[in-house]
């Protein structure tokens, strides 16, 4: 029987195809639309994000306690190690490292400008945070020496210098004196978060060691986790196991983040539902004319012995094929424009200033997340579904049966 | 006139969809204009915040002091500058600035700043300084060596008002400068960098201090007439001595602009694809009406009315529809915006964001501008009536017969 | 805007004098650069001429930027490169503020404010523009024949011409360091900083020998920057007098001495 009603469907859909063909070209617009803009929204904000986790505070980052109001080299990680022991044994992490940090001074023959000090180990970073990727210029490599510096992009800019040449950085070291080093400039990091950009000198781990006079100890311990929902978890692990320090999420140290993601949320909620509803009106109007001019067609059937069931059954079947072919053709084009803005990216360098401003890329990389067609599906399906209750009430008052005899 | 007396005739007759045709379009038009009202609202009082907590709509400064703000770039005749802007149209207000580094001593320790001599009533009228007060109070013209400083400087310093300071700095000349100063008011702009660095003092008593008589750092200048202040720069800079430049704030903030106008693009972006979807849906409620009336236009077809005369009875109806709902849309549009723009709407939990950016506002006002809102109702007239046309075309092409025909 | 806020408030940007006196510390007392090597012996005649064991100076400096012209006069007590008090007595605005350094701390007392503040690093480190001697100069005491390998390129009647190279570990911001020094005196007469690409950022005069007991001493030095931006800057220092190789009381190298000699 389902045959035959599928069959039917399929019948009316076709007789009336340029509608039906724009009810599904409807659905299927606003997926591509709704997608395009979910996956690159998303890929915008993660973006930023995932900047920030992975060249500064991991998903969570240790330091000593006040570290973040009063930073100094009194205030350290005093047991590095034994904090990564004990991470190393979690299954949930994936990766750690630590940085040594301290506000120091850069210095060419013809410049000079405050800047934060990075001690760190390249090696580690990159395979913790990727932070080769964000090379701009030049090599990541300290050089067999030691004697390299990465530095920020801006602050390389506002210092004027370019890979190959040097440079003095100085700080005050664990004494209370003045020490200075001179390195050369390796290469460039724009990691696109502005703090680091502005200010960052990465030096190898030892050399700021020597520099600072701090044979032990780091100011941070950065985390990141394999599973991004464990964050609290192992967070909450670390302040048991640690006390005496602070641990903080990534979204704690950076909350305008956290908040922007939240904005971005909303915010496609709300276009999203806009959209799904304007569409469901477009196929409640399809229908509702459909069920009408068939009445008399209905009036028959019933009397032939059909059941409203199967009647009720086949206007379901009608709405949910409009519904789905709609579905796949929005979720063929809007995952086929993702897929391209994923591998390729949205350029927007012509705003790279305003871009800056925002601590964002200039070519955005499009997300493709399972949950944006998961969603898309839900909703179509409720579209569908919600468009057809009300013509079919239409048509149960108004006893197709009797308007065989009507005209 | 026959065609609107047919066409208003018609929407009667066909009130349903006439009904749904308006409602959404109505309904697109309002949210048009108040999207619209918003976005550009909520920019310009995001510029608008950053302009005004300190940096003032045009500057004027001497040519080199972008590049090389150095004690050597100063404006070292105030009072010609002076004379310039005070005989020049257009000016609601304007003050000059000392600004100067300096070392703040307290009781325990020693911090760099930011030590500004200002007009304090002047500075009243340009800036956000003296409505950001938290404790204490603002300058007055008259202060000797009160310092009216930011709130975080204040915590770094450990003062509070009524407590004293010490200051050292250069002076104008390169001479010491050096004098204790009483803290009179704490300030609190919101933006953190500013509050940790950033304190005043009365200009007359800091020209004293510095050997800065009759120079300046810069002056700032309000327009009488804000969105104008690039044609104010413009014409200062022709009236101005060469070495100094005027320029607004378009420029010196070009950055935040861009980045302003990122946002607008996504903005439209996203209402694009919701409009997308609510012509599709105009679409196909058209279609569903004119071929609901395919029987009616073939009879008229038959009696010999011309095609040509059809289609201006259909573009007729559906331009007075657009019409309708156009001007109804923008109105509750137009009544939301100037409601929201008088109201404004707060966002308490996106603050930390706005503060990242250097913002500092969470309370948004919709922009009113009647304009603007005309723009909007004339492109939604645009795609409004633009959405009736293919089926109304469509429909007038099929032959008399078969329209009488039409099932 | 906001990114000029940050500009304007950067430190960078404006210029912190107290340097200017910070700057004799390492000119005066450490001495200028001198080099090592095959030409180890006119180094080290060089670096032996102008550090004394102690010294006693009187001088004047004059700082001349584009718009103005400003003298201040001095009086400085060292002990080696690592200990050193100056006290500023001209113009009478500024007599009496005084200047510590003990190794690498700094300290000064403002007999205004009648406090004594202890110079943070950072502020050591400050960059500053407007006066012309770097910030290399002030911080770190940079020992020529430690930072530099030097190379005789040439010599006249009067003068050898050494090349200066900074060693690569030495942290100093200059590439090349050409110093003209007189045969007659071991002491150098004129010294060209050039950066790593080789663009002259500085030359430093020293001019108008003079004896002071046993020691032959230039009393006259001046400082000219090179960079295009400077072009009108210039500092003189001219020694009045001059005291070597005497017992200093150690008592001006304590915190106390700071407020007690500002009189």
């Amino acid at each position: 029987m389902f045959r035959v009603l599928l069959r039917i469907a399929l019948l009316s859909l076709r007789r009336r195809l340029s509608r039906s063909l724009l009810v599904i070209a409807m659905i299927a617009m606003s997926l591509w639309g709704l997608l395009f803009m979910e996956g690159l929204y998303d890929g915008m904000t993660e973006q930023v994000i995932d900047n920030a986790i992975r060249s500064d505070s991991g998903d969570l980052s240790l330091f000593a306690r006040e570290y973040r109001l009063d930073p100094g080299l009194e205030r350290l990680l005093a047991e590095p190690a034994e904090i990564g022991r004990f991470l190393d044994e979690d299954s949930r992490v994936r990766s750690h490292v630590s940085r040594l940090r301290q506000d120091g001074l850069i210095a060419t023959a013809h410049y000079s400008r405050n800047a934060v000090i990075y001690g760190v180990d390249l090696g580690a970073e990159d395979r913790h945070g990727r932070l080769a990727s964000y090379l701009d210029a030049g090599a990541y490599d300290f050089g067999d020496k030691g004697r390299g510096a990465l530095l920020g992009a801006r602050l390389a800019t506002k210092m004027k210098v370019t890979v190959g040449q040097k440079i003095v950085v100085s700080a005050q070291n664990s004494a209370n004196d003045v020490s200075a080093l001179s390195l050369r400039v390796v290469g460039i990091l724009k990691t696109n978060n502005m703090a680091l950009d502005e200010n960052a000198v990465f030096i190898e781990m030892n050399k700021a060691r020597e520099l600072l006079m701090v044979p032990e100890g780091v100011s941070q311990l950065s985390v990141l986790l394999y599973n991004k929902e464990k964050v609290a978890a192992v967070q909450q692990g670390l302040r048991v196991r640690f006390p005496e320090l602070d641990v903080l999420g990534w979204d704690e140290l950076y909350p305008a983040l956290r908040q922007g993601r939240e904005m971005m949320e909303i915010f496609n909620l709300i276009t999203s539902l806009l959209v799904f509803c304007v569409a469901g009106l477009g196929i409640f109007g399809v229908m509702l004319v459909s069920v009408l001019e068939r009445l008399r067609e209905f009036g028959i059937m019933l009397a032939i012995g059909t059941t409203f069931r199967e009647i009720r059954t086949m206007v379901f079947v009608e709405s949910f094929i409009l519904g789905f072919s709609g579905y796949g053709g929005g979720v063929l084009l809007g995952g086929l424009t993702l897929l391209y803005f994923y591998n390729f990216g949205l350029d927007l360098t012509m705003f790279s200033a305003g871009l800056d401003a925002f601590g964002m890329d200039a070519i955005t990389y499009a997300l493709i997340r399972p949950s944006y067609f998961f969603t898309a599906l839900a909703a179509v399906s409720v579209a569908t579904l919600v468009s057809v209750l009300l013509p079919l009430r239409i048509l149960k008052k108004a006893r197709p049966i009797e308007a065989i005899n009507k005209i | 006139m026959m065609f609107v007396h047919f066409a208003m005739k018609n929407i009667r007759a066909y009130r349903n969809r006439s009904l749904v045709t308006l409602l959404l379009t109505t309904l697109t038009t309002a949210l048009l204009v108040f999207a619209t009202a918003f976005m550009d609202g909520s920019h310009q009082k995001m510029l608008q915040n950053a302009v005004e907590i300190y940096p003032g709509y045009v500057q004027v400064t001497h040519q080199d002091f972008r590049d090389q703000p150095s004690l050597d770039n100063m404006i070292f005749d105030a009072k010609a500058v002076r004379q310039v802007l005070a005989t020049t149209p257009g000016i609601a207000a304007f003050a000059a600035r000392f600004e100067s580094f300096v070392l703040f001593a307290g009781a325990e320790k020693a911090v760099g700043g930011m030590l500004t001599g200002i007009e304090p009533t002047a500075e009243e009228k340009l800036s956000r300084l003296a409505s950001s007060l938290v404790s204490g109070a603002y300058l007055a013209d008259h202060d000797g060596n009160q310092l009216y400083m930011g709130y975080e400087l204040a915590r770094r310093l450990k003062v509070k008002v009524g407590d004293e300071l010490s200051f050292v700095g250069t002076g104008a000349d390169y001479s010491f400068a050096a004098d204790n100063l009483l803290v009179k008011g704490l300030f609190k702009t919101g933006l953190f960098e500013f509050d940790a660095s950033a304190a005043f003092v009365s200009k007359g008593y800091f020209d004293q201090v510095m050997a800065a008589a009759n120079y300046a750092s810069h002056f700032i200048v309000l327009p009488a007439n804000p969105s104008g202040a690039d044609l104010l720069a413009a014409e200062l800079n022709g009236r101005l001595d060469q070495q100094y430049l005027a320029e607004s704030w378009r420029t010196t903030m070009a950055g935040l602009v861009q980045a302003m106008l990122v946002d607008s693009i996504f903005g439209y972006l996203t209402l694009a694809v919701i409009f997308i979807v609510i012509f599709f849906v105009i679409l196909i409620y058209t279609w569903l009406t004119v071929f609901a009336r395919m029987r009616e236009i073939g009879v008229l077809r038959a009696v010999g009315t011309m095609p040509g005369q059809i289609l201006q009875m259909l573009v007729t109806e559906s331009v007075l529809l657009a019409m309708a709902s156009v001007v109804l849309g923008g109105l509750i549009g137009g009544a939301l915006a100037y409601y929201f723009h008088l109201h404004p709407i707060y966002f308490s939990f996106s603050e930390e964001q706005f503060k990242q950016y250097g913002l500092a506002a969470s309370s948004m006002p919709t922009a009113f501008a009647p304009l603007v809102i005309l723009r909007d109702m004339a492109v939604m007239f645009v795609l409004a009536v633009g959405s009736t046309l293919y089926p109304i075309i469509k429909a007038n092409r099929v032959s008399p017969m078969e329209a009488i025909h039409h099932v | 805007m906001l990114l000029q806020i940050r500009d304007l408030s950067n430190e960078e940007c404006m210029i912190y004098t107290k340097v200017l006196a910070v700057v004799l510390f390492s000119v005066l007392v450490s001495g200028t650069p001198v080099g090592a090597s095959p030409v180890d012996d006119i180094v080290k005649k060089v670096e032996d001429n102008l550090n004394g064991k102690t010294a006693f100076m009187q001088f004047t400096m004059v700082v001349q930027t584009k718009r103005s012209k400003r003298t201040m006069k001095m009086d400085s007590w060292s002990i080696g490169k690592d200990k050193s008090f100056i006290k500023i007595t001209y113009p009478g605005k500024d007599s009496g503020i005084t200047f510590l350094k003990v190794d690498k701390a700094m300290w000064q007392y403002v007999p205004r404010i009648e406090k004594t503040i202890k110079i943070p690093a950072s502020m050591m480190l400050q960059s500053w523009m407007g006066s012309d001697f770097s910030n290399d100069d002030l911080v770190r005491e940079s020992s020529i024949s430690e930072d530099y390998r030097g190379v005789l390129v040439g010599e006249d009647e009067a003068e050898y011409f050494l090349d200066l190279f900074a060693r690569p570990e030495a942290p100093v911001v200059w590439g090349r360091i050409r110093m003209h020094i007189s045969k007659k005196y071991f002491l150098p007469t004129t010294v060209s900083y050039y950066d790593e690409e080789g663009v002259l950022v500085r030359v430093l005069d020293y001019l108008e020998i003079k004896s002071f007991g046993q020691r032959s001493y230039p009393t006259h030095w001046l400082m000219r920057p090179q960079a295009p931006e400077k072009t009108d800057h210039l500092t003189e220092i001219t020694i009045d007098h001059a005291v070597f190789d005497e017992a200093i009381d150690e008592e001006y190298f304590s915190k106390r001495a700071l407020k007690r000699f500002s009189q």
